[in-house]
């Protein structure tokens, strides 16, 4: 191809300027292929679903006091009130709201026993209305009904005869068996507690987004006598925010003695969850393009001096023969040059810091074709870059070069 | 005033060896005008550089003003090329952004004058050259002919014995060359010792004393015309 | 001559405005974007308790699982409440105090304000003089409170506020978990950052609202508001037997003024452990540990990753912008080479030439730095609003902060005007004067 040669030795005599741009492509390229693996990651994270009906769902706090409050009776009504409510489908009481950061969770076992181990689960207590509320499928067995839903008293430690658990619990508890075969089994709590699989419902995340077995969830029927409760509600399509209006004042005057508060919907509870996740995405985001940015200017300021310097020697080749499109193709060459050196010590760098973050924060290796398709992205900013700075250069009129000053 | 003895020049690459000056010698005294003519190639440039401290030479001896300058560091050749000499370039050599009274101004800041004594200097140059009432205008406000007026305030700012031009006129049309090398007799008439390397013989002909390079050797020197005072055009 | 110099920089930098303004403009994206995360990573670590740092003592002890460790190869970050009750009892350190969360309902007398929920520190009086806690009105309660479990209760100014409209409110009475409370002590502001002495419901979480005695929790069997975790369940059903249980929900911290003192609480820890296994308890190898403010700040790692990330890839971008900085300063310099061998030709030594485009050099950062530190405060802003509320603390310049910026600026600013500065200066004089 085209002088490669020429322009290859008259880098090496003038190899600062090159070897800065070379560097600083490598660096960006260093940065911007992590970055771009990271906010791709972190992409998918959010994206997972929780399996609850998001959009149309929120939850309520109620704290009793006093000396006359019956939680028993209070949530009995409450729930029987709830579910009268026009706009609502369905409501719930819930020990914790799934990828809200907060909840219970316990082991459950195949075998009986200490020695065994355990697959960790995420505890879900609510009634029969829990999987209409929570929008689940029952995809194998059947839903609780009114009769397994027991009290759970304050520190009470024993568990219920039955549980529903999620399909990704079915496959993790019993690897070997379809889910649906897995109806009836018999699993352990508290290493030796039996209770059956009623059902398997199709999906519910744990309340931990961040938590490796975020699938796995059960359900075990039961009411909680506590002062302090938790309601879950979803609603008919749209309603959600006319329902929780009302459903504010209407329990705080059902009942005086207590406090509602904590009123929020799942998504609010989505975004602060994931807020962490879409804020890194953000400002990566932002970093990518700010540096890139920079490493292109970089590229222009550079190859505007190298231009400028040469006037007369691109003078002299064109006065020599040298046509407009030659020139132009020698600065791009040579941006082609430094940029090739750039991506291929970045191609290096990038698969180090992959190794780094690796190792120090535990992300995942960086998928292969990341580097190749990095390299072609520096390679088209190097171009981009260079491309004004060489049209000035084939610009640059032959009678230059007879010219003193 | 300037005595070179045997001075040898060489400038090495990988290649090739190339004798700029070889056992140079030339004694120029105190007031006197010297004229340096040769063909290009001859080492006019780089006799007049290795004059002017501004590059070392290779062997042989150079004193100026009595000081053996092979044995001066960087800040003692900076310091003697401050005190001693004055320069002048065909190009000029203005700072384009700086004002004439700060150009003129540039070699006194590294003299360590004091702000009065600076400005007493520098008004007094741009008089001698006729341009005290620009002081604020930019060199690119200025004819060629000025602009080199300006550039010969600065060499005398510092009031150097030493004048060393190099193509003084080179850059100028006839009119303005005859005034530029009018003032320079003037100076000289002052008793400021003046070298000045031209290829213009017309030119040369009006210093005091003529001296021929060639291929890096003084080969031939004659005494110039007596000329007479001119005035200040 | 400084001056002199300063005024040729700004000719200089006036002469290029673009070049100028792309080397200030990647000089303060550089320092920008670093600052911004310096600022957050400095926050998430810094000491909060810097005096006495190193004389307190977080306590952990192997209670667990005899079949797996607590995490990975890691012993337990909680004790369970009869640990937290018999080293309080044994008595053995200068201070101390176990402490752990709770919450519930508070009914202010005056009726025109409602009733709210707040979090309470449930501990021991030691608490307050050992973290050094500020006191606007009143004291901590006495040691008799602590044994008699006496319904006793500190409040924080904000609760001062919001109950008692700010005075001085000790010796008034408040409903609390449905009991009658007498606050005995007013707290002046005081949060530390990161909130050191427990840091499972988030390491930059507000301090609590109200502090009352530790063993008010089976007198009154309050919820625990914090993390609890159990290898076993409970034997039996009730309170006391989920408080009795193996379950660690709790928090130790002994403050320790010596070595000598720390390798004696060891000892005792060491005879504890020994004595409850022939009780048939701690089940595990013996493995007991101290550890200072700053060491279980980093064993909990208190400084998200998310942040450490962000501050080596900033750290990494300020590199490139010095790299762009060291090239236009080069294609600056090797511009402005005439000027440079005429200032050689008439007397200005290397060292004078050299000064003068490390000034300029230098003014370019200083001007870079300032304009980075604005931006800090854009990027500082937008990680507030990026992260929420939880992050308000974290996102603060200070003064060290923005003498740091300065320095950072000026420093890598100068460092990367180092070697255009060098080259510029050793431009052969004679080489520039000929009109080419």
């Amino acid at each position: 191809m085209l002088e490669i040669g020429p322009i290859f030795r008259s880098l090496m005599r003038n190899k600062t300027g090159a070897l800065l741009i070379a560097i600083q492509i490598a660096i960006t390229m260093t940065i911007v292929v992590n970055a771009v693996f990271i906010v791709y990651e972190r992409s998918q994270k959010m994206q997972r679903e929780s399996g609850i009906d998001e959009a149309n769902s929120f939850y309520l706090s109620s704290s009793g006091f006093g000396s006359n409050f019956n939680a028993k009776v209070t949530i009995t009504e409450d729930l029987a009130a709830l579910r009268q409510l026009p706009g609502v489908i369905d409501a719930v009481q819930i020990n914790a709201i799934p990828i809200s950061g907060g909840g219970w969770s316990m082991g459950l076992k195949t075998q009986a026993g200490v020695e065994y181990d355990g697959v960790g689960v995420a505890v879900y207590m609510v009634d029969e209305h829990g999987v209409n509320a929570l929008d689940l499928d029952v995809i194998a067995g059947e839903n609780f009904t009114a009769t397994d839903v027991r009290w759970r008293e304050p520190a009470q430690s024993d568990w219920p005869n039955d549980v529903i658990i999620t399909k990704a619990m079915a496959e993790a508890l019993f690897p070997d068996e379809h889910y649906s075969k897995t109806v009836g089994k018999t699993v352990y709590i508290n290493d030796t507690e039996p209770m059956v699989i009623k059902g398997i419902v199709d999906k519910l995340q744990a309340p931990w987004v961040g938590w490796s077995r975020v699938e796995n969830a059960m359900l075990s029927p039961e009411h909680l006598n506590n002062d302090a409760t938790r309601y879950f509600v979803r609603t008919e399509a749209g309603q959600r925010d006319a329902v929780m209006q009302q459903v504010e004042t209407f329990l705080a005057e059902r009942h005086t003695g207590r406090i509602i508060r904590g009123l929020n919907t799942i998504e609010e509870t989505r975004a602060r969850s994931y807020r962490g996740d879409s804020a890194m995405i953000k400002i990566l985001t932002t970093v990518m393009i700010v540096l890139t940015v920079v490493t292109a200017l970089g590229i222009v300021g550079l190859a505007s001096f190298s231009v400028n310097s040469r006037r007369k020697q691109i003078g002299t080749r064109r006065a020599l023969g040298a046509s407009k499109g030659a020139v132009l193709r020698y600065f791009m060459m040579e941006n082609f040059i430094i940029t090739t050196v750039g991506v291929l010590v970045g191609a290096a760098l990038t698969i180090g810091l992959n190794i780094v973050l690796v190792e120090q924060f535990d992300l995942t290796p960086i998928t292969w074709y990341y580097i190749p398709v990095g390299m072609l992205i520096l390679w088209l900013v190097g171009q981009l870059a260079v491309f004004g700075p060489a049209s000035r250069a084939a610009g640059i009129p032959p009678a230059i070069a007879t010219r003193t000053v | 005033m300037l005595q070179m003895t045997d001075v040898k020049k060489v400038f090495r690459t990988d290649l090739i060896e190339t004798h700029a000056l070889r056992d140079f010698s030339l004694q120029v005294d105190e007031g006197d005008f010297v004229a340096v003519t040769g063909p290009s190639g001859s080492g006019k440039t780089t006799f007049l550089n290795i004059a002017g401290l501004l590059e070392t030479f290779s062997d042989g001896t150079y004193e100026l003003d009595g000081v053996n300058v092979s044995q001066l560091n960087d800040k003692q050749r900076s310091r003697m090329r401050n005190e001693k000499i004055g320069f002048i370039f065909q190009g000029f050599n203005l700072i384009p952004d700086l004002d004439l009274f700060d150009n003129v101004d540039v070699p006194l800041r590294y003299r360590g004058f004091n702000a009065k004594e600076r400005r007493k200097r520098i008004e007094q140059s741009l008089d001698l050259v006729g341009l005290a009432n620009r002081m604020k205008h930019l060199p690119a406000q200025l004819s060629g002919g000025q602009q080199q007026r300006v550039a010969i305030a600065r060499a005398l700012a510092g009031e150097p014995r030493f004048l060393l031009a190099d193509e003084p006129t080179g850059n100028l049309d006839s009119t303005m060359a005859a005034s530029v090398m009018a003032l320079l007799q003037d100076i000289n008439a002052r008793g400021t010792t003046i070298v000045m390397v031209t290829h213009d013989q017309v030119l040369a002909n009006q210093a005091k004393r003529n001296i021929f390079v060639r291929d890096g050797q003084v080969s031939e020197l004659s005494t110039g015309a007596a000329f007479p005072n001119a005035a200040i055009a | 001559m400084f001056i002199y110099y300063l005024r040729l920089a700004v000719k200089s930098i006036k002469r290029n405005p673009v070049l100028s303004g792309l080397m200030v403009a990647a000089i303060a994206l550089g320092i920008g974007s670093s600052m911004t995360t310096i600022t957050v990573n400095y926050l998430m670590s810094a000491n909060p308790i810097p005096e006495k740092s190193h004389a307190l003592y977080y306590v952990q002890v192997d209670s667990w699982d005899p079949h797996n460790a607590f995490n990975e190869d890691d012993i337990p970050n909680q004790l369970t409440w009869t640990e937290a009750t018999n080293l309080m009892a044994a008595n053995r350190a200068l201070r101390q105090a176990a402490m752990s969360r709770t919450g519930g309902i508070m009914e202010p007398d005056n009726k025109d304000v409602k009733p709210f929920e707040v979090s309470a520190r449930l501990t021991f009086r030691d608490f307050f003089a050992m973290f050094e806690v500020p006191f606007l009105y009143g004291n901590p309660w006495s040691a008799r409170a602590d044994e008699k479990r006496e319904q006793v209760v500190v409040l924080t100014k904000r609760i001062n506020e919001q109950v008692f409209g700010g005075v001085n409110s000790v010796g008034e009475s408040i409903r609390l978990f449905g009991r009658q409370f007498r606050v005995v002590g007013v707290l002046d502001d005081w949060q530390p950052m990161p909130k050191f002495y427990d840091v499972n419901n988030g390491a930059f979480e507000e301090s609590e609202e109200v502090f009352i005695p530790f063993m008010l929790k089976e007198e009154l069997a309050l919820p625990s508001w914090g993390n609890t975790n159990c290898w076993k369940a409970p034997e039996g059903d009730g309170f006391e037997a989920q408080l009795r249980s193996e379950c660690i929900g709790f928090q130790m911290w002994v403050e320790l003024p010596t070595l000598e003192d720390k390798a004696a609480y060891l000892d005792f820890l060491h005879s504890y452990v020994s004595e409850q296994k022939t009780l048939g308890r701690f089940p595990r190898p013996m493995q007991n540990r101290l550890s200072d403010v700053m060491t279980w700040m980093e064993d909990q790692e208190v400084v998200a990753d998310d942040a450490q990330i962000m501050l080596w890839l900033s750290l990494m971008f300020l590199f490139v912008c010095l790299l762009n900085t060291i090239g236009l300063l080069l294609a600056k310099f090797s511009g402005k080479a005439s000027e440079i061998g005429l200032r050689r030709a008439v007397g200005a030594s290397k060292g004078d030439v050299f000064l003068q485009h490390l000034v300029e050099t230098a003014l370019i950062g200083l001007v870079g730095g300032l304009l980075g530190l604005s931006l800090a405060l854009v990027g500082l802003e937008g990680i507030k609003s990026l992260y929420g509320e939880y992050i308000q603390a974290l996102a603060v310049l200070d003064l060290t902060m923005v003498l740091v910026g300065l320095v950072l600026a000026l420093v890598s600013s100068v460092a990367a005007g180092l070697y255009p500065t060098w080259r510029a200066c050793n431009i052969a004089p004679a080489s520039q004067l000929k009109s080419q």
